[in-house]
């Protein structure tokens, strides 16, 4: 008994009888229903939980509609988180974003030589980034402490301060300590995958733009900068991602305080939705925060677009 | 580095799992779970040995949960939520005990400890420990606000321990002036946006014949704005008081850098023992108030309590019995100095000879008051931590802070269509 073959002639029988489209959407079936599973079941799951005012300490669980929605209308610690994310997502994206630039052209500088030291550099350059964030900000907690913290002590040594600053009491200050430690933590991020997109650049057209005359500026702003636009958004998107959800590094920094000044969504999320256990108002909480998400993301996908259909 | 996180991981993977378990397969094991209590905790190791010894059969795994209030309060709201709870006796925070019981998380306690016995305990704990006229767990040590002082600097000037606040502002005011060392704060307390801030608060405010949620509304703000005045006014409070804790506050004041110190009595085996710098040279005293107004130092401490379906119920509720007896509660309170919740100890000699302390303790825990006592509390203090923490660095004026203090609650009532029960004073 041998095995039957498909010669390309014989029309397959049965179930096999499937149009190449519906060959393509089973196959591609398995990985639809992963994706469904991991990512979209729960945010369904969290969407429906927001509908629902549940606390399970007090046996409380109705269906309330948009209840949770309105609430949050009203809620001034909501937009208050709102702003203090927005505020700390600007900050440090915008600033992780020119500094990981200035770190990748370095790096690039650097590694376009052979060598150890260029893997090292790459090596010290990722540290902050492989360190886990509760340990770097717990180290930065250390750093900030007005009375035998470093940061303090060189400010003081150097003659920039007259007094001890304590930066993490401070309102003001507090929510720049923990722009200062994300930018840190996750410069090395953005540097990496912008260095990436550098080494694809083709060397010709820097060597035909020096032909022309073109200055180092002119280089960077007309031929560095729109090759490297898709990877910019890349970062844009994943670092904007990550710091609308900050947490763990603000959190363990200043827990919120003082007086909420750098409560962030994801902070009043987890004080609702771990600390007070009242699941459906943190559900709509995280349902906010995904829409931010959701929406700033389009934003950065329709300005690439837009760059991509004027300049190609 | 990594080989001392490996460590770390160890040792608390050994701390986690003390004694007790795998000896006798046959036996039932009890587990034990509560926080990790300051200092040494083998008194409570040994004492659990004890009742092994007593009750064959029994093992008794204790598990430790971090110090940190709001961790251990996390970890038993997921734990019990589902109904079947990984642990058979636990230890509740005395703000806990109403929530708990209105989620039905653990069981009623009436028969453990009858009416007349419930007598011999101080009663801020067996209110916070009642929900709907049944008892829900049995007190097994009290804490209260107290006033920590440098004796040796307030004997220096001339100076007695303060007995209302704008004296304890003159106090410090005098010493820091003459003392002109850069290095002292006045007064610190605990000012950091947690459940610590809203009992430092509370302490002001009930000081002056009112409260944060309910009462006189001038007073209240009068209070709050001396909270804010020790920080911009009087200078004799630092402005990292508005992260501190109780634990920081204690670092500090044990330094010998502060004059005066708002924190829990478990504070003064630390600092009274040997190698400290200030052994010595300190003294406790009941808090201060406003003139014409008594103290009002808040209750805390922690109660033993049994999960609602614990198959190992009548071993756990033995446990119990025997952890708050006379005799284990005044071991603990020798080993580590955690107040008995027993008002008889407080009498006996022996015991006074080695803590004197406890006399003077004595009259504070018998008037110290429970924070609102209803299971919406948690709720109702995290509505109010914002606020308060924005009036001590500033940003709020005492009559706002109370506004918005007062109008969350209000919103928590009608949402929950049960405003909650104020203790009595």
């Amino acid at each position: 008994m041998t095995s039957p073959r498909f010669t390309g002639t014989e029309r397959p029988t049965g179930l096999f009888r499937l149009s190449e489209r519906g060959w393509g959407y089973l196959l591609a079936a398995p990985a639809f229903a992963l994706v469904g599973l991991m990512a979209l079941a729960p945010i369904m799951a969290a969407l429906w939980l927001s509908l629902h005012r549940r606390m399970p300490i007090f046996g409380v669980d109705e269906f309330v509609g948009i209840w949770n929605y309105l609430q949050l209308w009203n809620d001034d610690r909501f937009w208050a988180a709102c702003r203090t994310t927005l505020y700390f997502t600007g900050l440090s994206v915008t600033a992780e974003l020119i500094l990981g630039f200035g770190l990748a052209i370095l790096l690039d500088r650097v590694t376009s030589g052979t060598g150890r030291s260029p893997r090292l550099a790459q090596v010290m350059i990722i540290l902050p980034w492989a360190i886990p964030t509760v340990v770097s900000a717990q180290i930065w907690a250390w750093l900030y402490q007005p009375d035998y913290g470093l940061l303090t002590y060189l400010l003081l040594q150097s003659g920039f301060i007259a007094a001890p600053i304590d930066w993490l009491a401070d309102p003001d200050w507090a929510i720049h300590a923990a722009v200062v430690m994300d930018i840190w933590k996750t410069t090395p991020f953005a540097a990496l995958l912008l260095l990436a997109g550098l080494t694809s650049v083709p060397q010709e057209l820097y060597a035909a733009a020096r032909v022309d005359g073109a200055g180092v500026w002119h280089q960077f702003r007309h031929i560095t900068v729109p090759l490297l636009m898709p990877v910019i958004v890349i970062v844009l998107v994943f670092r904007t991602m990550d710091a609308v959800r900050v947490f763990d590094a603000v959190f363990v920094l200043t827990g919120g305080g003082p007086g909420n000044t750098t409560e962030t969504l994801s902070i009043y999320a987890y004080k609702t939705l771990f600390q007070t256990l009242q699941f459906g108002y943190g559900s709509a909480l995280a349902t906010a925060m995904f829409v931010i998400v959701a929406a700033l993301s389009s934003l950065y996908v329709l300005l690439l677009r837009r760059h991509l259909r004027e300049t190609m | 580095m990594a080989g001392a996180f490996l460590l770390l991981w160890v040792l608390s993977a050994a701390g986690c799992a003390q004694g007790g378990g795998g000896a006798d397969p046959a036996a039932t094991v009890l587990v034990f779970k509560h926080g990790k209590l300051s200092g040494d905790g083998a008194v409570v190791s040994e004492l659990l040995r004890e009742f092994e010894q007593r009750r064959p059969g029994v093992l008794v795994r204790e598990e430790l949960l971090p110090a940190s209030s709001d961790r251990q309060h996390q970890y038993y709201a997921m734990n019990l939520d589902g109904g079947k709870a990984p642990f058979d006796l636990l230890a509740v925070d005395t703000i806990w005990v109403q929530e708990f019981a209105k989620a039905g998380w653990v069981a009623p306690l009436d028969d453990l400890l009858p009416q007349a016995e419930r007598d011999e305990f101080f009663p801020g704990p067996i209110m916070a420990a009642t929900f709907d006229h049944k008892l829900y767990a049995v007190p097994w040590y009290v804490d209260a606000g107290v006033l920590y002082y440098r004796r040796d600097l307030l004997d220096r000037h001339g100076i007695a321990p303060p007995a209302t606040w704008p004296e304890l502002v003159h106090a410090a005011r005098v010493i820091l002036d003459a003392e002109q060392d850069a290095e002292l704060a006045g007064f610190v307390w605990q000012g950091k946006q947690y459940e610590g801030l809203i009992c430092a608060a509370l302490e002001v405010i009930r000081s002056h014949g009112t409260d944060l949620w309910t009462g006189d509304r001038g007073r209240a703000e009068t209070g709050l704005q001396f909270l804010r005045d020790t920080i911009s006014v009087h200078g004799i409070t630092p402005l990292s008081t508005s992260m501190a804790d109780e634990e920081s506050t204690r670092r500090l004041f044990g330094d010998g850098r502060a004059l005066f110190m708002r924190n829990w009595p478990y504070a003064w085996s630390l600092l009274e023992r040997a190698g400290s710098p200030v052994r010595g040279k300190i003294g406790m005293a009941p808090l201060p108030s406003f003139a014409g107004h008594a103290a009002a130092p808040v209750l805390g401490g922690w109660l033993l309590a049994v999960p609602q379906h614990s198959p190992r119920r009548e071993a756990a509720r033995e446990l119990i019995r025997f952890l708050t007896s006379p005799d284990a509660q005044r071991r603990i309170a020798v080993a580590i100095g955690y107040n008995p919740a027993r008002r008889a100890l407080y009498a006996e000699k022996s015991l006074l000879d080695i803590r004197p302390v406890l006399k003077d303790l004595y009259p504070i825990f018998l008037a110290a008051r429970p924070r609102p006592v209803t299971p919406y509390y948690l709720m109702l203090s995290q509505s109010a931590q914002p606020e308060v923490s924005a009036l001590v660095v500033g940003r709020k004026t005492a009559r706002e802070t109370l506004e918005a203090v007062r109008r969350h609650a209000e919103r928590l009532a009608i949402d929950e269509g049960a405003p909650f029960v104020e203790a009595p004073l």
